[in-house]
């Protein structure tokens, strides 16, 4: 303890003491001042929406705040809840898992947010749900996923409005393989969402009777296919699975026409998405077929969609919304429903108020199934259109087959008991 | 590097009262930086950031023993962090222990980790050894990734609930965001406390030795192998107590708590706070998260003023904001 030795013999003064303690005091008494100036109203409903607006994810979730604000502001403008209104709180989630759980801790203990929703990617959804059911908030998650759903992290307070890959997947296998496609090969980004659709698709296949030809496991982000697609194309399969998502599927989709693979068999993407398709163009996509939540089209047959899109057109240059853009819009205004039916923001009041909502929002009637508070809703089979057969520049998309609302499509409530 | 701004000697600067404040402080390091957290949460916009302070604070201290101290660089201590969340996290998940043993366990997990990551790393130097922490803990990470039965994979370990804790004269939960801190806080003095007597000790001195010339300490008959060896286990240790606290932070382990990113944020936050200063990693912890929280309140476009920073830190303040705050106080 050479510090020791040396020690002088006055130390520390008490008039510096005091003058320390008084600067302590001083900067405990002003910080929360200079930290918390932005705190709003203290009465007004608000509903955090921790999102990956940064990173690859960040058009998809910059479009669903996008959305959701649309919500927000049609709720205010028709008087809120009595007079008080709603306020959406947006924050950055860069796509981790704990940052999510931070960000969400403050928007709970800083900003009081009455609800949450939102979240991109499985691991995320899983992390903000697991901080919001020890704290009792509700949490609306408005990203695909099948694990929310299971008993092992599904509480009362969790609600699901995005479909999940079983649905998803099994609409589009229930569609695809018994039109005379048996042989079917898988190309599988190895995480969680890949192996959850490949089983949803095999699912499906069971009763069709399909026969798998060829399973390929790819690592995520890969940039060159070379060496997997030839398996694939040995195998001769009628039809090739693709269960990868944003430039995977993109990347995969290019390489595979390079191999003259697209003349060969059908591909099937579960999940299309509409802002992928916009950015990756018409020509890799055309003809693929896959699932969704939404095209805009749907505004010639249903009313929802339209005032929706024209609502989202008004602020955004005569563009339509996208398919994930309808989550975020769909989640928050279910929550803003429940509310004014509930006629409070009182947790266990809005989570009966949720439970008995049967509500029309953009795409026709959904509703929450009682066990596991997963959205039950229409699922949209999609293709991909060639560049001469679109109208402009966003039809993107026909519309092959609808799925209508139905638990059917769903595992059962027993099952997911089971799945602790 | 050859400026070792805490040591008394060179702070004996007369006539200057700001500098008098400054080694009564570094006489009582503890107890300044214990006090300074006691009121910390009061001047926090919230509790969670002064909690991911605390965490990250004590996660700077450990690796700052290996890069600040003992002069080199690791590039893997985001395996210790992880392993010491993941192992507390499994502890109360699938073996349902209480938070106490899961903590301990935690510490201990990434001590073994340490160990063995230390025991094959060691012997190389600078860049190279750099580069074998890395993927050493890439490995782990991969590992960790594929036992998905017990740690979540991809999804990450949920679950992690110490919920109330009972010490039989008193009773919280750590749902409550005050109480979490205080308890954090209590591992945290703890860690400091330990950390500062381990620098104080001989063995502190020989690690600045051997960060100043190692072939002369080596000249000096101390094994510089297993010092250095030794230094790499108990920073480990207190990154494994981070990681460790972490995880009943979040309720949750998420698989990036092993990722590379986060070694590199431990460097980022040593730089930035000063290496080799006692204060610095907390003071590093403190301005990047405090820094990146406020930003990105502000702007999606949050990493181009944070690297602006980071840059100007780099160019301008090469002893990091505590170092650079020393080295002023001292003329």
């Amino acid at each position: 303890m050479s510090d020791k030795k040396q020690t002088t013999k006055k130390g520390v003064s008490r008039r510096n003491v005091i003058k320390g303690v008084a600067a302590g005091a001083a900067i405990v008494a002003t910080g929360p001042a200079l930290f918390n100036i932005a705190k709003a109203d203290g009465h007004a409903i608000k509903i955090g929406m921790p999102v990956p607006l940064t990173g690859p994810y960040g058009k998809e979730s910059q479009e669903q705040a996008r959305c959701a604000q649309i919500a927000v502001d049609q709720f205010n403008a028709a008087g809120g809840m009595g007079g008080r209104m709603a306020e959406l709180l947006p924050r950055d989630t860069k796509l981790k898992a704990g940052e999510a759980a931070t960000r969400t801790l403050e928007l709970i203990e800083k900003d009081g947010a009455d609800f949450i929703c939102g979240s991109l990617s499985a691991s995320v959804q899983l992390a903000i749900n697991a901080v919001t059911k020890e704290r009792k908030k509700i949490f609306m998650s408005i990203s695909q996923s099948d694990g929310i759903n299971e008993a092992k992290h599904f509480s009362r307070y969790t609600f699901h409005e995005a479909m999940n890959p079983h649905m998803t997947a099994g609409a589009v296998g229930r569609y695809v393989f018994p039109r005379n496609k048996k042989r079917v090969a898988f190309l599988i980004a190895d995480y969680a969402y890949g192996h959850e659709m490949a089983r949803g698709f095999k699912r499906a296949g069971e009763a069709a009777g399909i026969e798998v030809v060829a399973e390929v496991k790819h690592p995520l982000a890969t940039k060159d296919f070379s060496t997997f697609l030839p398996q694939i194309q040995a195998a001769r399969p009628d039809v090739l699975c693709l269960c990868n998502f944003g430039y995977d599927q993109l990347n995969s989709l290019k390489q595979s026409s390079n191999f003259g693979m697209k003349e060969q068999m059908l591909m099937v993407a579960p999940a299309l998405l509409y802002s992928q398709r916009l950015s990756g163009g018409a020509d890799p996509y055309e003809g693929v077929i896959g699932g969704t939540n939404y095209h805009w089209t749907l505004e010639n047959s249903i009313a929802s969609s339209k005032a929706f899109n024209d609502a989202y057109r008004k602020s955004n240059n005569g563009m339509p919304p996208s398919d994930y853009g309808g989550y975020g819009f769909s989640g928050v205004a279910s929550l803003l429903k429940a509310v004014k039916a509930a006629g409070s923001t009182d947790t266990d009041a809005v989570i009966t108020a949720l439970e008995g909502l049967k509500y029309d929002n953009y795409k026709g009637g959904q509703r929450y199934r009682g066990c596991d508070h997963q959205s039950v809703q229409d699922v949209h089979i999609i293709a991909s259109k060639s560049k001469k057969d679109m109208a402009n520049d966003y039809d993107l998309f026909d519309i092959l087959h609808t799925d209508s609302a139905n638990e059917g499509v769903l595992r059962t409530c027993d099952e997911l008991s089971k799945l602790t | 590097m050859s400026d070792i701004p805490m040591r008394d000697t060179e702070l004996q600067v007369s006539g200057n009262r700001l500098a008098g404040i400054v080694r009564s402080i570094a006489r009582h390091r503890v107890l300044a930086v214990s006090a300074f957290l006691l009121l910390f949460p009061l001047i926090m916009p919230y509790e969670a950031l002064a909690v991911n302070i605390l965490i990250f604070g004590l996660f700077a201290l450990g690796f700052n023993l290996v890069f600040g101290y003992m002069g080199v660089l690791s590039f893997g201590h985001a395996a210790f962090f992880g392993i010491g969340s993941y192992a507390t996290g499994i502890a109360i998940v699938h073996l349902g222990l209480s938070w106490l043993p899961a903590i301990l366990l935690g510490v201990a997990g990434a001590g073994v980790v340490a160990m063995i990551m230390g025991g094959m790393a060691i012997r190389s130097r600078g860049i190279y050894f750099a580069m074998v922490t890395l993927a050493l803990a890439q490995c782990v990470y991969y590992l960790v990734y594929q036992m998905s039965d017990w740690t979540g994979g991809e999804d990450g370990l949920t679950g992690v609930k110490a919920g109330e804790i009972n010490l039989g004269f008193f009773e919280f939960n750590l749902v409550d965001p005050t109480a979490k801190y205080y308890f954090m806080y209590v591992f945290v003095v703890i860690a400091i406390f330990l950390f500062s007597r381990i620098l104080n000790s001989p063995f502190g001195a020989v690690l600045e030795a051997i960060r100043e010339n190692e072939n002369r300490a080596r000249a000096c008959g101390y094994n510089v192998l297993l010092t250095k060896w030794y230094a790499f286990v108990i920073s480990g240790l207190f990154c494994g107590l981070a990681g460790s606290l972490n995880a009943l932070h979040l309720s949750v382990v998420p698989i990036e708590s092993l990722h590379y990113h986060l070694s590199g944020q431990a460097v980022m936050m040593s730089l930035l706070g000063g290496m080799g200063t006692f204060f610095g990693p907390f003071v590093g912890a403190m301005a990047f998260l405090l820094l990146e929280d406020i930003i990105t309140t502000m702007t999606t476009h949050w990493p181009l003023f944070l690297g602006t920073i980071f840059m100007i830190f780099v160019l301008f303040f090469p002893k990091g904001i505590w170092g650079s705050v020393l080295h002023w106080m001292k003329r």
